[in-house]
């Protein structure tokens, strides 16, 4: 019980770590990225839960909110800033496409940890792969919106 | 419950007419981004006043998975700031953006003081009836502050223009 939420709260002080690296010329885009990552998150969070595909038994405001609030609001957006922050422009396809395959890769393969030796998440119908996919999937709309937003810029 | 459904659907397809009519083509991006930060906000803000049992939302889209009001703090909300913000004038004295605020603000608490009075889209548990002015006008000042910082030094938008080419 406790490891868990020592597991959230490092969470936190990682993902707001990850924050402080963000080069200062970058910030928009980070903020554009983890606000972006959010309207993803939050609806399909909320899907995934009300069919009960998933479960977070332990979780924040969980009286009122039986999504992972600290994953869907804060971390995975976090997360994807970072993604945008550093993606690998002007390389070869092949490289960006290891870079969304590390990322992806990655956090599914934490996700699936966190699944098998803590109460933070529990799949009901629920596969490794289709965290993979989703997670991917997201990644890459969130890229694509984010070079539209960066494209012209109207101000 | 049916007055309930019909009003969350006349929420997407007025926020969808609204979004086309009010944000011009060349602004979509300004809007998004002022959509999301609300969104962000809201969200965020309501997280808490629901924990805390400030207010709640009997009707609801996903009534398993959260007791939030998904149209409402995802979709309806968001859009109605995104109006707010595009269509504020910049160049105007300090009174007349005061009182574009304030109108805004006294519409948006007065459309939700109806909802809470005459549906179970929303309900207050101890908020006095201007609590809800304060809150949202809360919500829309810390979204346009961030919003403005967004958009404050135009020369940093250019080097985030180079780096997503």
């Amino acid at each position: 019980m406790n490891m868990e939420w020592w597991i959230l709260f490092s969470v936190y002080v990682v993902a707001t770590g990850i924050l402080f690296f963000i080069p200062k010329k970058k910030r928009r885009l980070a903020v554009v990225a983890f606000l972006f990552k959010q309207i993803i998150t939050f609806f399909w969070g909320l899907v995934a839960v009300e069919l009960g595909l998933l479960e977070y038994p332990i979780r924040l405001f969980a009286s009122i909110n039986r999504t992972s609030f600290t994953y869907e609001f804060y971390a995975f957006p976090v997360i994807c800033a970072a993604f945008n922050v550093w993606y690998p422009n002007g390389r070869s396809p092949l490289f960006q496409w290891g870079y969304y395959v590390g990322y992806t890769t990655v956090l599914t393969i934490v996700e699936v940890i966190i699944e098998k030796y803590t109460l933070l998440i529990n799949y009901i119908h629920w596969e490794w792969y289709i965290t993979w996919i989703t997670v991917c999937l997201s990644f890459f709309i969130a890229r694509k919106f984010c070079v539209w937003f960066f494209a012209k810029v109207s101000v | 419950m049916l007055i309930e459904r019909l009003i969350l659907v006349a929420m997407w397809l007025f926020g969808f007419v609204g979004l086309i009519l009010f944000i011009p083509r060349k602004e979509r991006r300004k809007g998004f981004l002022s959509l999301l930060m609300f969104q962000t906000f809201v969200w965020l803000c309501d997280m808490f006043a629901f924990q805390y049992n400030l207010m709640s939302a009997p009707v609801r889209e996903f009534p398993k998975a959260t007791d939030l009001p998904l149209t409402i703090d995802y979709f309806f909300y968001p859009v109605l700031f995104s109006i707010f913000y595009i269509n504020k004038k910049v160049n105007r004295s300090l009174s007349s953006k005061i009182t574009y605020f304030c109108v805004w603000i006294s519409g948006v608490s007065i459309f939700d003081n109806v909802i809470e009075r005459y549906t179970d889209l929303l309900k207050y548990k101890i908020s006095p009836w201007y609590g809800m002015w304060i809150y949202i006008g809360f919500l829309f000042f810390v979204s346009q502050f961030c919003c403005n910082w967004f958009y404050k030094d135009r020369s940093l938008f250019q080097v985030e223009r180079l780096e997503t080419k």
